[in-house]
């Protein structure tokens, strides 16, 4: 069943997330070809080291670690995966699929952040046999800097 | 690092990635996606895979990774967009590759593509912007 129009412009968050070295390094590990956590973990050999490598990072013009850029998957995705569970969207999420992805990425994300991100659903289209579910986010870190902006939209087929 | 001067259009670069067993897992504990459709072949399965499909957010992450080696400093990425076109399963080696299409003053444009190890393109309309500032 297509998605109701009425949710356009609905709203989800504001969602808090704390960002820790481990965090960040996890994230770059399991993009890097490396493997996350503390047992048994493998360094990212493929991940830019100042996203892993507190010594490279440290004499870095950063002079820390700094997250990969999609590393704003890990924080910013919340408004979109709670749009796709919203039993008022009614979406069958065995049959959505992430279409497209879109960041705007404008202050680097560090240790120590507190970042709150809020997300609204922008499109609703019905075109036959597939729906299309977009929600845009916009992250905030604890200075009120504007981080990420990131356009999230599904495919759900009926 | 890297220099302004050191970057010319029609620059080109090209990464590759290999699904391994795990990476769907590894991704679902650093990114908090659990999506049972990446970790349980079963429901991959049920909802018309083969198996597990990676997270089209770990392909995007490298998508990003080959740029940002590109450009010498992940500060440096502003934007990056793609269309998830095919589903990206274990056993897949993506070929990332990219090109250098603009460059006005510090920000530099680039062209990207996917395919796996058919040929066949994983992403479509994958484009990236860059501030080549230092820091």
């Amino acid at each position: 069943m297509p998605i109701d129009r009425k949710h356009l412009g609905r709203r989800y968050g504001p969602y808090r997330f704390t960002v820790g070295p481990e965090q960040i390094r996890d994230f770059a590990s399991a993009t890097g070809g490396g493997v996350p956590g503390r047992v048994f973990s493998v360094a990212p050999e493929r991940a830019h080291p100042w996203t892993w490598d507190e010594a490279a990072a440290a004499a870095s013009p950063h002079g820390g670690l700094v997250a990969p850029p999609t590393f704003a998957a890990a924080f910013a995705i919340q408004p979109f995966a709670n749009a796709c569970a919203d039993p008022e969207l009614g979406v069958n999420v065995l049959r959505l699929v992430h279409a497209e992805q879109s960041f705007e990425l404008e202050a680097p994300v560090r240790p120590g952040d507190v970042l709150e991100t809020e997300g609204e659903i922008t499109r609703i289209q019905d075109r036959g046999s597939l729906d299309f579910l977009e929600v845009t986010t916009e992250t905030r870190n604890q200075r009120g800097e504007r981080v990420v902006r990131g356009v999230w939209t599904a495919i759900i087929r009926n | 690092m890297k220099r302004l001067q050191d970057f010319t259009v029609g620059d080109t670069f090209e990464a590759f990635r290999e699904v391994d067993s795990y990476r769907p897992i590894y991704y679902a504990a650093a990114s908090g996606d659990f999506n049972p459709i990446h970790i349980d072949p079963q429901v991959g399965r049920a909802a018309g895979y083969s198996g597990a499909i990676l997270q089209g957010m770990c392909t995007f992450s490298w998508l990003s990774d080959a740029c940002v080696a590109y450009l010498g400093d992940p500060a440096r990425l502003r934007r990056i967009r793609a269309r998830f076109t095919k589903p990206v399963q274990v056993g897949d080696v993506i070929r990332f590759q990219g090109r250098c299409v603009a460059l006005d003053g510090p920000r530099i444009a680039l062209e990207l593509e996917a395919t796996n190890q058919r040929g066949e393109e994983v992403l479509k309309g994958a484009v990236a912007e860059g501030h080549l500032g230092e820091g």
